[in-house]
């Protein structure tokens, strides 16, 4: 921190717009906040255009900020630019109604206008203008329209208005401030000095010239006199700003007496929950009280255990002292709803689950009795660290939106909103803006934007850029590069949060400006939930999850168990089965939350889960956090025995010995929960909980500011001061950065891993169920339908294809043919078929039911539009009524009325014309799959690699299924489709590929030099056979790739397989360029 | 945000690489990091083609185009030119591919047959008169120039022939395809007739004057070169056109031809002007033994309105029949580039802030968002190109305007003085780790006790002591 310089004068900066005035502030909050502090700056006024955004940011580097008993202070203002030609004003609200007045009329202004914009006239602001103080900053040019609207201005408002002054260096800087103080003495509206900032230092400047070039679409080259003629709109000293204003006396001095009525600080917007209704006669901790008992023993039939009567005891004193009764009220009260009134399935995730009180509730579904579940509610509430209880809940995603809708109907949208999410300007999108700005061409920029992989990343590296073939050292290249680097991080755009909503008592709009999103009839308020959880407002997430829509739909299906339970929720499912372990120590985990990952699959045989706890760790290790502090393989050894279980100690003078052990007991003394190293940093690195929390807090922020490093000594040195080896600091210290914001809270792991133990209990014991409900949930996970209709072909689910007699648009259970099954047999749903839509098939399934039997039925009378009927016959379901692919089309396509008649209207008059037979061409069988998976993604007829398994042999490639016998290090081939490609950010430039043929699928790990040798045939095809060498280490296959075969062409050929003798291939310029099987790429 | 970048077309070595017209450029990138691409051009394609139309008239009148990358030529009844087709189609290939052009032709007896034969049969393919059937038979359905989503769905029926297609019956093929479909069978086999838009050579702006006998008097050329403008004038106005550039040309009777050019600054068609902007210039031309022909030609003509005649002599004078001449005059004996006129340039640098701008051009056509020079911001009537070193400076620090100043060997004591104007260096030209917050110039407008005023500045800030900040004089005011 720079020394603060004693200065005579004080200067309170009141016109300083943050990079929240989009495009136009050049500096983050806290820079301007830090910045003003260094200089001696008394007050630093935040006013962005027509926006509180980044206020509260202000507001929370002015908390961090060291007393030195003179610290600055962050006002909240806002520069209000109006719509009707009123000059623009800089207002900062005296007292907490002022502030009210402020965001009600900043909402008036935002509702009425297009998403991220403002409309506001001079009469808006009169109704909302008592208790504002009001700055007028004059427009470039002073002319009469300016002073008559001065004159108007300081005579309707009647005091506290100033005219704010600046000087910026511009052509007879001196002549305007005459001017300006003439007119402020005329209008009794005194002159304050302001500097009119945009940045905290000059060397700003090129970047603020940047972003005016993104902000007026144009190139620096083109921009002219719309770039600012020089650097000066900096944060100035005291002492600068009193030589600036010298012969203006008082201009200066003023600034701080506006400073010093600013009456309101954003600390005084204390959350006031919102009052739930509760029983006459009953206050609301006493209605929480009994509704905590009740659940108590709803939970417990056999009576509730001591260690759950004491917990919830401690917790509801703890609760009822804090005064948060209504929060828990209202918790409470959207998840009964969701639960019971909606039937939706829905779970507690975070911190909240280490809270007895909200698991008898029903929110959370952690049983704290469980051993190794000693949960502590001080993670969710505590005394001291005084922030209010945040608690997420997952609700099954299709039907969120239901959930939402309760929640706006409950409290009204007045005092319901989602929260914002910032959205930051990542590494390409940086660079591709700056590129174009600075007039390079968009091919260089697209390169430059390529070198960067993931959203992530620390910017853009000179070896990436060498590659493309771009000198990194040329000027103009360098310039971008530069300047890029100091754009990443900045706020682009707010959007909303996919479900935070923030609640209060008293009207949302007087709390914070709610503006429009993008989608119809919502709004979201400015703020996102940083800002929320740092101002001590409430938050509920009402978040969406893909598999608790699987999981509920697969209790539909599910027989009662063998006791007779009809399994409705997740508590029904029987607990610890080790079938379920079993076959997840195979790894056999294609659709089971969270598990199925290739990272994860290769990390279950080798942790071998054998109980819930287990789970709780596969969850948590797998995340770029352990991994990049290099804790995993620790674990792992220690976990087999391999390795001694030692827990690190401090030297005896320093603290006691087992310090760490109730910290890392039960990982094996390794750190791998998020608050685990939060509790190191406090136990052993000696932070206070301050710090540490500022650490927790800037680990979730880490990407935005990097302030992060600043602990980084504080940490290492703390721990190595009080004896422990600097490596296992630095370990430590690397993993709380690959926290970063993906780090998983034990009770967070615990959550999901009780959606990992039901899913894969439904998998083990229903696959036919779990396929079903999997497909019928589409999109989510990991895998596409073709995968994870193989997975339970191989698990001995018969499966049939859509048809249109018996297909129902979700894929429905059939009694299975072979007596000797236990499972039922999969019937396709139509919406397996690409373009089919769900409202057609819904009209067509209650037409169906009524009676439709032949072929002319199903044409004439099922009210099937002409496209849809086409995309039936193309998807061959019509194969059970006799009609082939072709015959299915041809006779479709013959049954259209009119010709050229809207396509995907219901063919009302239609009827059948008698024509002559037309003999179509038989449709070989490698055809007949290639059309599969262009109408329905994948193909019950065979595997598409099974009709080339000759030409593989004749190329000694291997069926993937054989690779489990072959042994360790064995030069091999396989090949397959290319079904997953992924290159994770942890791993330099390693790139992951997953084969698929008919047998199984094979890992491939393609390393740096043969991705970068083979990059195009790598990232491009969709058949491929790799040559590698085999590594087989604790159950886990892979094949590192060393060369690469491009079998692509392979697959097109098998669409154009011939089947009309005599047929020529069209020449190739004419062939269509398209891909049978679409990879997932994960970069 | 735009829209996606995508590949229009892609080059042989390109196709080989796996890339295709319409894949992301993005994507394609990806895939190729060394790829070169360039912004495609349809109009400078479209241009190209129709020139290619233009030439092809050598071969037939008759030719149509066939966008983007096609052409019809109707050589009914011009082949005996060339003794038959055969020999007319190697001509035409020769042509072709002495000029570098990559191409595949056909020649039948409709434009469907020719265009599928050229696209999907052998290149070079002519069909005998009357069968042409049979050479469509084995072709593909995207040869009959069907629908893109029509020939996949007919393809999709195992239809993967034409001659799977004749053998359908009408009705059914009909129904199922599209009569549009049917129109392209039809039109392939001669069923049914295909318009062709054939363009026709492009009318040139031309007069021609021939005399009895031959004149090289300097009068008579005067008179001729009016005549001859008359003439074309006249075809300029009934068409609502004027012209930016003439050029004269003097056939002598010996064969030769001399030309004389001239250009306006604003497109016109007054004969009488025209021909007084080549009088001066005639005197250059050596009539040898006498000159039969004259022709001109009209150059870079666009539409310009008419303009009644003027009834009111009274009114005042505007720029076309008062300043435009005299620019022509000054235009036609300097040079073009001599006359010009100073235009804004958006710049904060002062000697950046003028351009030169063609003198009567209005002035969304030097520089379209330039906004006039602000009146606001005082600039001297008179920049110097080169600034002035200036000594003996007195100022106070950090940035008070000189009290004294030393220039050209005088001593100015400054009576008034305004300032400074701050203007930052234009830091996207430099390095960008040379780019420093004192690379400055604070601007001074200063009067001295003769009254004189001054234009002057520093560059830099004071504050390192062992490089004191330099004093220039940048300029004058009146």
């Amino acid at each position: 921190m720079v020394e603060r310089s004693p200065h005579s004068v004080r200067y309170a900066e009141l016109q300083a717009a943050t990079n929240f005035s989009f495009l136009q502030g050049a500096s983050h909050p806290w820079e301007l906040v830090v910045g003003a502090d260094a200089l001696g700056i008394a007050a630093i006024g935040i006013c962005d255009r027509n926006s509180l955004a980044g206020v509260v940011r202000a507001w929370i580097a002015q908390r961090d900020l060291p007393d030195t008993g003179e610290k600055i202070r962050a006002l909240t203002g806002c520069r209000l630019d109006f719509a009707d030609g009123t000059p623009s004003l800089l207002v900062y609200p005296s007292d907490r109604e002022a502030y009210g007045r402020l965001t009600r009329l900043l909402t008036v202004g935002q509702r009425r206008a297009k998403k991220a914009a403002c409309e506001l006239t001079w009469a808006d602001f009169l109704d909302h203008a008592e208790g504002q103080l009001t700055l007028v900053a004059p427009p470039e040019r002073l002319d009469e329209a300016f002073e008559a609207s001065l004159r108007r201005i300081s005579g309707e408002l009647r005091g506290d208005v100033w005219l704010a002054a600046a000087r910026r260096y511009g052509p007879r800087d001196l002549q305007r401030l005459s001017r300006l103080a003439s007119l402020a003495e005329t209008n009794g509206a005194p002159m304050v000095a302001t500097n009119d900032v945009l940045y905290h230092g000059p060397e700003r400047r090129a970047l603020q010239d940047v972003l005016t070039c993104i902000r007026e679409t144009c190139t620096i080259q083109e921009a002219g006199l719309r770039l600012q003629a020089n650097a000066e709109r900096h944060l100035k000293s005291p002492t600068e700003m009193a030589r600036l204003f010298a012969r203006f006396p008082g201009a200066v001095e003023r600034s701080v007496e506006i400073a010093e009525r600013v009456g309101f600080d954003l600390g005084q917007l204390r959350y006031e929950y919102p009052d739930e209704p509760v029983p006459p006669g009953k206050t609301a901790i006493q209605h929480l009280r009994d509704l905590a008992w009740a659940g108590a023993d709803w939970r417990y039939p056999q009576g509730v255990p001591e260690k759950v009567r004491k917990l919830v005891t401690y917790e509801l004193d703890l609760i009822e002292k804090l005064d948060y009764p209504n929060y828990f009220l209202t918790v409470h009260d959207i998840v009964r709803h969701a639960r019971d009134e909606l039937k939706i399935l829905c779970q507690g995730r975070g911190s909240a689950a280490n809270s007895c009180v909200c698991y008898c509730l029903g929110v959370t579904a952690v049983d704290p009795t469980k051993e190794d579940q000693d949960l502590l509610f001080s993670r969710f509430i505590s005394e001291n660290r005084g922030e209010p209880p945040d608690i997420d809940v997952d609700f099954e995603h299709e039907r969120r939106e239901e959930v939402m809708q309760y929640v706006y109907g409950r409290y009204g949208r007045d005092r319901a909103a989602i929260v914002a999410t910032v959205i930051h300007y990542r590494p390409r999108m940086a660079i591709r803006q700056v590129g174009k700005a600075l007039g390079l061409t968009e091919d260089i920029t697209a390169s430059l934007a390529n070198t960067v992989w993931g959203s992530y990343g620390d910017g853009v590296p000179d070896a990436h850029i060498r590659q493309t073939g771009i000198d990194p050292d040329a000027p103009e290249i360098r310039r971008a590069t530069t300047i890029a680097q100091q754009l990443l991080g900045f706020p682009r755009h707010l959007s909303q949060h996919v479900g935070g909503y923030v609640l209060t008592k008293r009207r949302l709009d007087e709390t914070v400006p709610i503006g429009n999103a993008a989608m119809k009839d919502r709004t979201f308020i400015e703020w996102d939930k940083d800002d929320i959880e740092a101002l001590q407002l409430m938050k509920v997430d009402v978040l969406a999850l893909g598999m608790l829509t699987a999981l509920k739909r697969s209790f539909d299906m599910l027989p009662p168990l063998e006791d007779g339970t009809v399994i409705t929720d997740i508590a029904h499912i029987p607990q610890e089965d080790a079938a379920v372990y079993d076959m997840l120590c195979q790894a056999d985990s294609v659709g089971v939350f969270q598990v199925e990952s290739r990272a994860q699959m290769s990390m279950l045989p080798r942790l071998k889960p054998r109980k819930f706890y287990d789970l709780v760790v596969e969850v948590a290790i797998v995340r770029p956090g352990p991994i990049q502090g290099d804790m995993v393989h620790p674990y792992l050894r220690r976990r087999s025995g391999l390795e001694p279980v030692e827990f690190p100690a401090p030297s005896p003078k320093h603290g006691h010995k087992d310090e760490l052990k109730t910290v890392l007991r039960k990982t094996y003394g390794v750190p791998l929960f998020q608050e685990q190293a939060m509790r190191l940093a406090i136990t052993a690195a000696e932070f206070s909980d301050d710090e540490a929390d500022g650490l927790r807090r800037s680990m979730a922020t880490f990407r935005a500011d990097g302030r992060l490093w600043t602990y980084r000594e504080k940490f290492i040195e703390g721990m190595a001061r009080r004896g422990y080896a600097r490596d296992f600091a630095e370990r430590c210290f690397k993993q709380i950065e690959g926290f970063g914001s993906y780090g998983f809270p034990e009770s967070h792991a615990i959550s999901f891993a009780l959606l990992v133990y039901a899913s894969a209990w439904v998998k083990r014991h229903h696959p036919d169920a779990f396929c079903a409900s999997l497909l019928n949930s589409q999109p989510m996970g990991f895998y596409q339908p073709a995968q994870l209709v193989r997975d339970a072909k191989e698990h001995g689910v018969e499966v049939r294809p859509p048809d249109v007699q018996a297909s129902d648009w979700d894929c429905t259970l059939e009694p299975a043919d072979d007596p000797r099954t236990p499972y039922r047999a999969l019937r396709l749903g139509l919406r397996q078929i690409k373009g089919f839509k769900e409202k057609e098939a819904l009209e067509f399934m209650e037409r169906r039911a009524a009676g439709l039997a032949t072929v002319e039925d199903y044409v004439l009378r099922s009210g099937l539009s002409r496209r849809g009927l086409e995309l039936l016959a193309e998807a061959d379901a019509f194969r059970s009524l006799g009609l082939s692919r072709r015959d299915a089309l041809w006779t479709v396509k013959g049954m259209a009325d009119e010709v050229g008649a809207e396509k995907t209207a219901p063919l009302v008059a239609r009827q059948a014309v008698k024509e002559a037979q037309v003999l179509l061409p038989f449709m070989s069988q490698p055809k007949e799959v290639a059309e599969d998976y262009r109408t329905t993604s994948l193909s019950l007829k065979a595997h598409p690699v099974s009709f080339f398994r000759q030409d593989l042999a004749r190329m000694r490639v291997v069926p993937c299924a054989a690779l489990k016998d072959l042994p360790d290090r064995r030069r091999v081939s396989v090949g397959g489709l290319v079904l997953v490609r992924q290159r994770p950010g942890t791993a330099k430039g390693v790139v992951f590929l997953t084969l698929e043929d008919e047998t199984g699928i094979a890992n491939v790990v393609c390393w740096k030099d043969a991705f970068e040798a083979n990059r195009r045939l790598v990232m491009s095809a969709a058949f491929l056979v790799v040559h590698g060498q085999l590594q087989v280490a604790e159950g886990v296959i892979h094949l590192v790739a060393e060369r690469f075969t491009d079998l692509s062409a392979k697959l097109s050929e098998m669409r154009d397989h011939e089947d009309a003798p005599g047929a020529r291939p069209p020449p190739p310029h004419a062939r269509m360029s398209s891909k049978l099987v679409r990879s997932r790429d994960f970069h | 945000m735009r829209a996606v970048r995508r590949l229009a077309a892609v080059s042989l070595e390109a196709a080989r690489l796996g890339l295709h017209a319409g894949q992301k450029a993005t994507d394609a990138l990806a895939l190729v990091p060394e790829l070169v691409t360039a912004e495609a051009e349809p109009e400078a394609d479209a241009a190209a083609l129709t020139a290619l139309a233009d030439w092809c008239v050598r071969f037939s009148p008759a030719v149509a185009i066939d966008a983007p990358d096609g052409l019809f030529l109707d050589v009914t009844g011009v082949d005996h030119l060339w003794d038959g087709e055969a020999p007319m189609l190697s001509d035409f290939r020769r042509r072709l591919a002495a000029n570098g052009l990559p191409f595949r032709c056909a020649i039948a007896d409709t434009p469907g047959a020719a265009w599928a034969l050229a696209h999907f049969a052998e290149d070079g393919t002519i069909a005998v008169p009357g069968e042409q059937a049979a050479l469509l038979a084995p072709l593909p359905p995207a040869a009959l120039r069907l629908a893109t989503e029509t020939w996949a769905q007919v393809e999709r029926l195992g239809l993967r022939q034409v001659g799977q297609l004749m053998a359908i019956p009408r009705g059914p093929f009909a129904r199922r395809f599209g009569r549009a479909a049917l129109t392209r069978l039809d039109q392939a086999l001669g069923r049914e007739a295909e318009a062709l838009t054939f363009r026709r050579p492009p009318n040139p702006w031309f007069a021609r004057l021939a005399f009895a006998e031959p004149i090289s008097a300097p009068e008579d050329m005067a008179r001729v070169a009016f005549d001859v403008a008359a003439r074309l004038c006249a075809r300029l106005e009934t068409e609502g056109q004027g012209a930016r550039r003439f050029e004269v040309c003097f056939h002598r009777v010996d064969g030769q031809a001399l030309p004389l050019a001239i250009g306006l600054s604003l497109p016109g068609r007054d004969p009488a002007r025209i021909a007084k902007l080549f009088a001066p210039k005639l005197e250059t031309v050596d009539p040898g033994f006498g000159i039969e022909v004259v022709t001109l030609a009209a150059q870079d003509v666009e539409p310009i309105s008419g303009r009644q005649a003027r009834l009111d002599h009274a009114r005042e004078a505007t720029v076309a029949d008062g300043l435009a001449p005299l620019v022509d005059r000054l235009v036609n004996r300097l040079g073009e580039d001599r006359v010009w006129r100073a235009a804004p340039v958006e710049s904060h640098v002062p000697e950046l802030a003028a351009g030169r701008a063609r003198p009567l051009a209005p002035a969304s056509r030097t520089c379209p968002q330039a906004r006039p020079w602000d009146a606001a911001a005082p600039r001297p009537t008179r920049l110097f190109r080169r600034p002035e070193p200036l000594e003996g400076v007195m100022a106070l620090t950090p940035d008070d305007p000189p009290s004294q100043f030393r220039w050209r060997g005088q001593v100015h004591r400054v009576r008034r003085a305004e300032g400074p104007e701050r203007i930052g260096e234009e830091w996207w030209k430099g390095g960008i780790d040379d780019v420093r917050t004192d690379h400055l110039r604070d601007y001074y407008r200063v009067e001295d006790e003769a009254g004189a005023r001054f234009w002057l500045f520093r560059a830099g800030l004071y504050g390192d002591p062992a490089v004191p900040p330099k004093w220039w004089l940048h300029g004058l005011f009146g």
